[in-house]
């Protein structure tokens, strides 16, 4: 579904990415986890076509960035909300769709964020919703949409750790419900490991080493991930979660 | 600052009391020091004047209103269209926005006579005088708004390739709403400054050309009238300023 190729970014004075060979199946959970700076954003803007790449190319479904663009099959969620201050919880679910010139569905937009758990709040406007219910209109957003493709990018990263674990364990249902590919960035192990089916992990050569910066990051290890699905909070307790996290961590902190 | 921020419409009581009471004042001084009319009229004079000839007044108010509202929406369309240009193409903005900005401090008052000289007297030149007064305060605080769309909202729009004429109204828009009213508000109240500045100068009709009139006669209660028709003049366009914003923006 998303095919990348001897991918590399570089900013003005920065390489923020460099030799990333990518290939993400239709229906397939794959996670990038990485310490911030290593270029996981850049990654996820590079395959829905936010950012050209200095060298390399990107597909989704065989076409470029752009096209998939335009045919609405690629569903962002940045790590902050995006939503319109002025707009209600399900006008911003619509409003995305809209934009991209697809014929609405208020129902469905209001079936959605009953199944996101916002039953009650389709109304009320970004400022009354939690940190997390803003995430899930996000998320909503992003589903209704129709894109097939969903690039999440640190979606929980401003979230206190108990709101964080329950929306991993939603977002696994929504994804259950309607299989999407996903990419979701993460710089948390144990989110990368009991969200993925795949697990990538992202470094830049000086990050130990805060003197060697401004080396790009590029993908050090991969790992499949075997947790049996469906996953729920009883996972984070299991012993093969456990031995999944620490083989992540080896990885980034550079053993192999 | 976003369109969340609600516009209340001022209570009106206590400021109609403090009216009130400041008339009752005047009425009382020129009472009881016995100060000549032509020095300071009472009240009551002053509503003599506006009663006894109420068509002199109402003639000139429209010729007023008319150069504020022809001007006015000539400076408004000028300015917004220009800050839509000056924000969408940033080769322009680098070129022309800081003479927008620079130009806010130059008294446009100075140059009604630079207009005197090559449009000469008349309704159009009063209008354009107008129109340039109002144009400045538009075209910044519009520009400036129109900048102030989050990067991550763009990059919402442009992930489904939307048209920048939706990008333009759904986005960019609603969220410069703000600084466009904030323009507007010292637009509105520039724009009646204009009108009285250019009928003493460029026209010779209007409330502004009245007052001129009487003052060269010594007419301190025509003078007086011809005011107290002009402010709820001011205040009105203001209050439409502020109900226009509480219709787009919400709570
Ligand atoms: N628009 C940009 N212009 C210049 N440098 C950038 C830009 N975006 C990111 N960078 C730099 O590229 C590197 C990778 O950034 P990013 O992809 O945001 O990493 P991450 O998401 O893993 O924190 C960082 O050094 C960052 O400073
Ligand atoms: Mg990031």
């Amino acid at each position: 579904m998303i095919h990348a190729e001897n991918l590399s970014v570089s900013y003005d004075d920065v390489d923020a990415l460099a030799d990333v060979d990518l290939d993400v199946d239709e229906g397939e959970f794959v996670t990038v986890v990485g310490p911030s700076g290593c270029g996981k954003t850049t990654l996820l803007r590079t395959i829905g076509g936010l950012q050209e790449p200095t060298t390399g190319t990107v597909t989704v479904d065989g076409d470029p960035p752009e096209v998939a663009q335009s045919a609405a099959r690629l569903g962002f969620v940045f790590q902050d909300h995006t939503l319109l201050p002025w707009k209600s919880a399900v006008e911003n679910v619509t409003f995305l769709r809209r934009m991209a010139g697809k014929d609405p569905d208020p129902a469905g937009a209001r079936d959605l964020l009953t199944t996101t758990g916002l039953d009650g709040f389709e109304d009320a406007r970004p400022s009354e919703l939690s940190g997390g219910m803003k995430q899930r209109v996000a998320i909503a957003r992003a589903v209704h949409l129709g894109a097939d493709v969903l690039l999440m990018d640190e979606p929980f990263g401003e979230l206190d750790e108990i709101t964080r674990d329950e929306m991993g364990v939603e977002i696994l249902r929504l994804w259950r419900k309607n299989r999407k590919t996903v990419v979701f960035v993460t710089h948390s192990v144990p989110e990368a490991v009991f969200l993925g089916d795949r697990c990538l992990v992202v470094a830049a050569d000086g990050d130990a080493d805060p003197a060697a910066n401004g080396s790009p990051g590029r993908i050090v290890a991969e790992f499949d991930i075997d947790l049996s699905r469906p996953r729920d909070e009883s996972v984070f307790g299991s012993e093969t979660f456990g031995a999944q996290v620490a083989r992540v961590r080896g990885a980034l902190h550079g053993d192999t | 600052m976003s369109v969340a921020d609600r516009v209340p419409l001022p209570d009106a009581t206590l400021p109609l009391a403090g009216l009130v009471v400041a008339v009752a004042c005047w009425w009382a001084v020129t009472v009881a020091f016995a100060v000549p009319p032509f020095l300071l009229p009472s009240p009551a004079a002053v509503l003599a004047r506006l009663v006894g000839n109420p068509e002199l007044y109402l003639t000139n108010a429209v010729e007023t209103l008319r150069k504020i509202l022809v001007g006015g929406a000539a400076g408004v369309t000028a300015g917004f269209t220009l800050a839509v240009l000056v924000t969408t193409i940033p080769l322009l903005r680098r070129a022309l926005y800081p003479y927008l900005v620079a130009a806010r401090v130059l008294p446009k008052i100075a140059v009604a006579p630079v207009f005197l000289i090559y449009f000469g007297v008349g309704f159009e030149t009063a209008v354009l005088f107008v129109a340039l007064v109002v144009f400045f305060p538009v075209v910044v605080g519009t520009a400036a708004g129109l900048s102030r769309t989050p990067d991550a909202h763009l990059d919402l729009l442009r992930s489904v390739d939307a048209d920048p004429l939706r990008t333009f109204l759904s986005v960019r828009l609603p969220h410069a709403l703000p600084d466009v009213f904030a323009g507007l508000k010292q637009a509105v109240t520039l724009s009646v400054v204009g009108a009285v500045v250019a009928e003493w100068i460029l026209s010779n009709d209007g409330l502004g050309a009245l007052i001129l009139a009487a003052s060269e006669n010594v007419q301190v209660d025509v003078m007086l009238a011809a005011l107290a028709v002009l402010l709820p003049i001011g205040l009105g366009l203001y209050g439409g300023v502020l109900l226009c914003q509480r219709a787009v923006t919400w709570g």
